[in-house]
């Protein structure tokens, strides 16, 4: 029953998607919300978490595949499809946001290795070459110590490339909110909470029917990681606000006051925090409810979307501070503004990308790499 | 004495003290006793520029360190730089090179406007060229930062990276699109497109025609009119100030007026403590 809901959302989210794709292809930017000032938007913060996402599933591979835990044996398989279905996303997201995607080899072919962007998508290439080389090896070799090597170097980069991410962002000296967050060393945590949380869906959903002992256990681990991660993930974000307004600079201040009490405050309050963090959290440290096959998923899609909102919160108010006082009001122009709400065809672009990934993890689960396939 | 009436005058208002000590002085002097405005005018800073500039470009182009000094004293905001820097750029909606931002100083009643144009800093270490991707953006010889649109696949990494918002975002506007067209009553966007299709950046002539052909979709950004310098015409935001408040030159050219103005106390660059190092600089 959940599966099919699922599928049914996929698609409907890939139908609805499919009109913003072609806006965005064929008639440009222009029907976008993000702009000169607030450059980058939601495709930029799906693009992190999508990402993230995939890094995190790929951490979590390794449990099974690298450090051969009993408790997640048959999951690796899942966790690594889900990684070559997340990071293809993430980077369709990112592709849609740069204004001449045609252009894209360029950065494999003159590339400007001084640019933490382009070391990013030479990262994230080698990254999706050894997700499809472990997955690949998953299906032949699982038990060979090529297997084991190729994951040791996939967790390798896994962390560097989350990281690395964060770099992207924190490295901009000029971007305070930014600058100050230490993002590359938050950012891998991210990875590996937002993994957690989609292998408590994947698990709790679609999880094989008959083994529910073990998937309940699996289940109440995951829920206590899911626990931790999001505690350490609220530290962050405790000391973050904190040390920025306790600093007092005015450009940090001001981007953290439009999280908290400006115009982001409701997204933060309550999707991120409310739903997306302090319910999953309550909910999931109760064995009762955390071995509970929907509950737990639920909870698992609950987090996905705080994660996923977290992002866009990381992103934007960093850019919503007027570089030089009255830059907002000096000239008036299309796309000159320091507010920035996703316009439909962002979301709906946004849909397709979702939409897509949702089918393809779906389908991927049902006919590729079922988790009874590979139970030991 | 040749003029007795002036020697006369001085004596009569200026001090003893005073008058003894330049009276005599005036003995030989011929003192013009005409109009003011036909006295010799002082140089114009324009065409002092205009010679400074021919004579920075008879270097090589690396030898020559172009900056631009921006007097805010005498600045009235009138934004006519703006303006020029957008007719000479044919700059598309959404796209400018140099706002002037407007701030209001004090408290009522003691009020006032503080003007501040802002070009791109063409900063000696610009955070925005490292973090291209492709090397789109980059320092030219003569320290200019330049976008090679071409090259440029349209990432905005450079704007994130930017701490003045020197660099906005072509969307592909125009501002004769969508505009009803009636010949010989209303101008719509076929009539009137060769104004916006003829922009000579870089030397080169950029197409508006679709959509999908750079500048549109790339990043775009204050050069200092390069196009125009290398024709010996100072930027166009120079030469349109109309109270000279905008200074342009070579500051490797010792005698300049810029490094006339650059070597004072008085002078300001924004966000200095980025380390950047900015080439537009402030008199306050």
């Amino acid at each position: 029953m959940i599966k099919k809901i699922a599928y049914t959302v996929g698609a409907i989210a890939l139908l609805f998607g499919l009109w913003g794709v072609y806006v965005r292809l064929f008639e440009g930017e222009q029907s976008a919300n993000y702009g000169s000032y607030i450059g980058w938007g939601l495709w930029v913060a799906m693009y992190l978490f999508l990402a993230g996402l995939a890094a995190g599933a790929y951490m979590l591979a390794t449990l099974d595949y690298l450090f051969n835990i009993p408790q997640f044996k048959g999951t690796g398989k899942a966790m690594l499809w889900a990684a070559a279905v997340t990071l293809p996303a993430g980077l369709a997201s990112i592709g849609m946001d740069i204004g001449h995607m045609e252009r894209i080899w360029k950065v494999y072919l003159q590339p400007n290795f001084s640019s933490f962007l382009a070391l990013m998508v030479w990262g994230y290439t080698i990254f999706l070459l050894l997700i499809l080389l472990s997955l690949y090896l998953a299906f032949t070799r699982p038990e060979q110590s090529v297997m084991k090597l190729v994951m040791w170097i996939g967790l390798v980069v896994a962390v560097l490339v989350a990281g690395g991410v964060g770099f992207l962002l924190g490295g901009n000296a000029s971007r305070l909110f930014w600058h100050v967050g230490l993002l590359p060393v938050q950012f891998p945590v991210f990875a590996l909470a937002s993994g957690a949380a989609l292998m408590l869906v994947l698990v709790g959903w679609f999880g094989p029917k008959e083994d529910h002992g073990n998937r309940a256990n699996q289940l109440w681990t995951l829920g206590i990681l899911t626990v931790i991660l999001s505690v350490v993930k609220l530290y962050f974000l405790f000391t973050d606000f904190t040390q920025s307004l306790y600093g007092g600079v005015p450009e940090n201040v001001q981007a953290v006051q439009a999280i908290m009490f400006g115009q982001y405050s409701f997204s933060f309050w309550v999707v991120q925090i409310g739903l997306g963090t302090l319910l999953p959290i309550l909910v999931l440290v109760q064995p009762k409810l955390a071995k509970n096959d929907f509950i737990a998923g639920l909870m698992g899609v609950l987090l996905l979307i705080g994660y996923a909102v977290a992002r866009i919160l990381i992103i934007v108010p960093g850019q919503v501070v007027p570089m030089l006082p009255g830059l907002a009001e000096a000239f008036s122009g299309p796309k000159l503004t320091f507010e920035y709400v996703p316009s439909l065809m962002e979301w709906s672009v946004t849909s397709a990308v979702l939409g897509g990934a949702i089918l393809a993890l779906l389908i991927g689960l049902d006919r590729l790499v079922r988790f009874t396939e590979v139970k030991k | 004495m040749s003029n007795p009436n002036e020697a006369t005058l001085l004596n009569k208002y200026a001090s003893e003290v005073f008058a003894g000590l330049v009276a005599p002085a005036l003995e030989d002097m011929q003192v013009s006793t005409h109009p003011a405005e036909d006295l010799p005018a002082k140089e114009d800073a324009l065409v002092r520029m205009n010679r400074e500039l021919k004579r920075a470009l008879e270097k090589p182009a690396s030898e020559r360190h172009w900056v631009m000094v921006i007097d805010l004293r005498k600045c009235i905001g009138c934004s006519a730089c703006t303006v020029a820097c957008i007719a000479e750029n044919k700059l598309p909606p959404g796209v400018v090179y140099r706002p002037v931002t407007i701030e209001e100083v004090g408290t009522y009643p003691n009020v006032t406007m503080k003007f501040l144009p802002r070009p791109c800093m063409q900063c000696d270490k610009p955070p925005c060229t490292d973090v291209c991707p492709v090397s789109a953006t980059y320092k030219n010889e003569e320290g200019v930062a330049v976008v090679d649109y071409d090259q440029c696949i349209g990432c905005r990494a450079c704007m994130a990276a930017c701490p003045f918002g020197a660099r906005t975002f072509d969307f592909g506007y125009t501002y004769t699109e969508q505009l009803p067209v009636m010949d010989g009553a209303v101008i719509g966007g076929e009539s009137a497109g060769g104004y916006e299709h003829a922009s000579q950046e870089y030397g080169k002539e950029w197409a508006r025609n679709s959509r999908h052909e750079s500048p549109i979709g790339n990043v775009r950004k204050c050069h200092f009119c390069l196009h125009r310098i290398k024709d010996g015409i100072l930027p166009a935001c120079t030469t349109t100030c109309i109270g000279r408040a905008t200074y342009f030159g070579d500051a490797n050219d010792p005698d300049a007026l810029v490094t006339e103005l650059i070597n004072k106390p008085n002078v300001i660059r924004l966000k200095e403590e980025l380390g950047t190092e900015p080439r537009v600089y402030y008199v306050v």
